[in-house]
């Protein structure tokens, strides 16, 4: 049984970082450009959140990932480049389809930071279990009652989809159409969800109660199985992002 | 002696319910005492077993009447977290009794007691402990989801029983079972015996019931319609009106006329082996 | 959870929540599944969420489609968790109007599908402008929003059209799918969420 989860298993100084810091880092790289507002510091952070990718040798996992991204941003700098409201000095035309320079600019501008969020949450995603994650936060104040919902859900969805096929198999073993014009096809859709879905909703009643008579209304303090390991290295990044935070607001402000 | 589970002119009706899913149930159960719980769909085994560890009234929210008293603990008076500590109760379907938030055997069965707040040691210990009882060491570092049905429904009763409960209901544990799983399943079942637990079991399979139960209480609408020992049950000639069938034994023990000086048939094979030997030693 | 709180703490969800959200999570998710699987022109994938809501309200609906993008974004689609807010206000206005007509019958679902497309595009909107100038990345939407721009149209109401013309037709199938869902099943179920919701 795997949960849903983009998380890389390998040993790295990356790996090695308490999820709450990896947290911290993601964020602080993700918002910095938003706040300064140019091209140059995008860059800059995307360029660190390729080298931290590169640390934790994930790094080809996120070319992957951006491929798939290539329809959405070649629209975008057509759209932009046609279209973009600031659009004012022609950069070059193809026939009749004017492009301009301001709504290019624009369009990288978006790309680079789609580019520096999707890697930017790499740097946690692909290092970071996503169970230890949510025991670190819980572990920081959330709620072990959603704790436990974000911890069950990687593992119902997987669950969840594995049946999808073996119903998909049923369906059209008894003649259900799956193919075809576009009525055939709406018209197979609810009996396909609907046997999953509504075995899924009525077991939650024995669960819910199957929960409850393992004491999950308690309301003292829960034990945590594992203990928490912080690496030494954990403060120190953790006083740099802030920093770097810091800087940009003050670049925002007085520049 | 003073009885471990003690059920009071309990009466009660779901929100939803045109009819009491329960009617004026009373019994009791003494320490270390093997209570089976027989009748057909619907008899309210389930209801029952829900009122022992005060999901009824706590978590559905119908009317109640009467008391339920398990290791001297009013159901009524407390919470169903609280009562975990003294009653357990294991439900038919092991797949949706899986937290679903744990990944291996190891911390499942650690889910309830990290519930209570225990120290790590002593979870460790337990956990342990229990992953012995139950064979499954072999599975300790699996994904609760990949185990096999009985060992899943193993793991549950494991689950259960590492909180340590001096009475454990089991509500028809080896329904969604195939024939390994379900033997599997009574093999933890003995072995909740031996521990001395009060176990309360309620299951379709009346011949280990026969087997296993010191009394049988069998249910039929909502109300007790006979609890005794089980040949006095399963001798009763009008079972099958109840919605049960008697054990095989039993059955052939009565085209045989095969009974003990007490009037009652037979109930398991070794009982109705023995009365044959001895009858056909008398003629 | 017990039948009379003495003190109940500002809110707390009750255990069938919890393990209903994980459900509809899933439901979200099977759901687009089988909605690429048979190439229908619709996304529905956010029928779980609308579930929630009509199930157990507004707030149950709002957490269950907030934490559908955060672990979606997590494990699929980082951009996700922008759109976090989106799902949040669907499971907010289903819930909010879903709860008084439910009973009703099928015409006040699509009243609501619209309602439900609506709030979904008002929400997107801004973050469709900050993250991708305006556009959605749907094919039919985005071809709208060009031919608007050209046209002299202004950048907000051209990404609110392109937003729109695909959310409302998705909405409206979504929330008669969960309703369809809603009616299938068991009374007592059903009961169990409401009273939990208030519990």
């Amino acid at each position: 049984m795997r949960t849903i989860s983009l998380y890389v298993e390998k040993e790295s100084f990356i790996h090695g970082l308490d999820p709450v810091t990896k947290l911290w880092l993601t964020a602080s790289l993700l918002i910095i450009p938003f706040i300064v507002g140019n091209i140059e510091s995008t860059l800059v952070c995307l360029g660190i959140n390729l080298a931290l990718l590169s640390v934790a040798r994930v790094i080809r996992r996120i070319f992957s990932i951006l491929a798939m991204s290539l329809v959405l941003i070649i629209t975008l700098f057509i759209i932009q480049g046609m279209f973009y409201g600031g659009n004012r000095t022609e950069a070059f035309a193809l026939g009749s389809l004017v492009f301009y320079r301001e709504g290019l600019r624009y369009a990288t501008l978006l790309t680079l930071r789609f580019f520096n969020i999707i890697s930017a949450s790499m740097v946690l995603i692909l290092t970071t279990r996503p169970s230890d994650l949510i025991e670190s936060l819980v572990r920081r104040g959330l709620s072990p009652r959603i704790g436990y919902v974000l911890a069950s859900v990687l593992q119902i969805i997987p669950m969840m989809i594995s049946n999808t096929s073996t119903i998909m198999d049923a369906q059209r073993s008894r003649g259900m159409e799956t193919e075809g014009r576009l009525v055939t096809r709406m018209k197979a859709y609810l009996p396909l969800m609907a046997p999953l879905v509504m075995s899924s909703l009525v077991a939650t009643q024995e669960r819910a109660m199957a929960l409850e008579v393992r004491a999950f209304g308690a309301r003292n303090p829960k034990t945590f199985l594992h203990e928490e390991i912080i690496s030494r290295h954990a403060l120190p990044i953790r006083v740099l992002t802030s920093l770097g935070l810091v800087a940009a607001v003050i670049w925002r402000v007085i520049l | 002696m003073k009885p471990e589970v003690m059920v009071q002119d309990l009466s009660y009706r779901y929100d939803d319910g045109e009819e009491k899913a329960l009617d004026g149930v009373s019994f009791e159960v003494y320490p270390g005492e093997f209570l089976g719980v027989v009748g057909p769909n619907k008899a309210g085994k389930s209801t029952l077993c829900q009122a022992l560890v005060g999901l009824v009234p706590h978590f559905f929210h119908g009317n109640m009447d009467g008391r339920v008293v398990a290791g001297g603990i009013d159901t009524r008076e407390t919470t169903v977290d609280e009562l975990s500590k003294t009653v357990g109760l294991v439900f038919q379907n092991p797949f949706t009794q899986v937290t679903g938030a744990k990944l291996t055997v190891y911390e499942e069965i650690a889910f309830g007691l990290e519930n209570i707040g225990l120290p790590r040691d002593e979870i460790t210990r337990r956990v342990d402990e229990m992953i012995a009882l139950f064979g499954l060491e072999h599975v300790r570092h699996h994904n609760p989801f990949e185990l096999s049905g009985g060992q899943m429904q193993r793991m549950a009763i494991a689950s259960i029983m590492a909180l340590r409960p001096r009475i454990v209901a089991l509500d028809e544990p080896t329904s969604q079972l195939d024939p390994q799983g379900s033997a599997e399943v009574f093999q933890a079942v003995a072995a909740l015996r031996n521990q001395g637990l009060t176990v309360i079991m309620a299951e379709q399979k009346v011949e280990k019931i026969a087997r296993y139960a010191d009394r049988v209480l069998l249910m039929h609408k909502g109300k007790v319609a006979a609890c005794d020992r089980p040949e006095v049950v399963f001798s009763r000639d009008n079972l099958l009106d109840l919605g049960i069938r008697p054990p095989a034994y039993t059955s052939v023990a009565r085209e045989l006329d095969l009974r003990r000086p007490d009037g009652t048939l037979p109930v398991t094979l070794d009982d109705a082996v023995a009365l044959l030997r001895n009858s056909s030693v008398n003629s | 959870m017990s039948a009379k709180p003495k003190t109940t703490p500002a809110f707390t969800l009750s255990t069938m929540s919890l393990v209903l959200i994980p459900v509809v999570v899933g439901i979200n998710y099977i759901g687009k599944l089988f909605a690429q699987t048979l190439k229908l022109p619709l996304w529905l994938d956010s029928i779980g969420t609308i579930l929630a809501a009509f199930l157990n309200g507004p707030i149950v609906g709002a957490i269950a489609g907030l934490i559908n993008n955060l672990i979606y974004g997590l494990t699929v689609d980082t951009m996700s968790f922008v759109y976090a807010i989106t799902s949040v206000a669907i499971g907010l206005v289903s819930g909010v109007v879903g709860i008084n007509y439910i009973g009703r019958g099928v015409l006040p679902m699509l009243g609501i599908g619209l309602l439900v497309g609506i709030a979904a595009a008002l929400v997107s909107t801004p973050l469709n402008v900050i993250f991708w100038g305006g556009q959605t990345g749907n094919v039919w939407g985005d071809a709208l929003f060009a031919a608007l721009r050209k046209g002299g149209f202004p950048l907000w109401g051209a990404s609110f059209l392109d937003e729109f013309v695909v959310d409302i037709p998705d909405k409206v199938a979504t929330v008669i799918v969960a309703w369809l869902i809603f009616k299938g099943l068991p009374k007592r179920l059903t009961r169990l969420f409401r009273r939990g919701a208030s519990a």
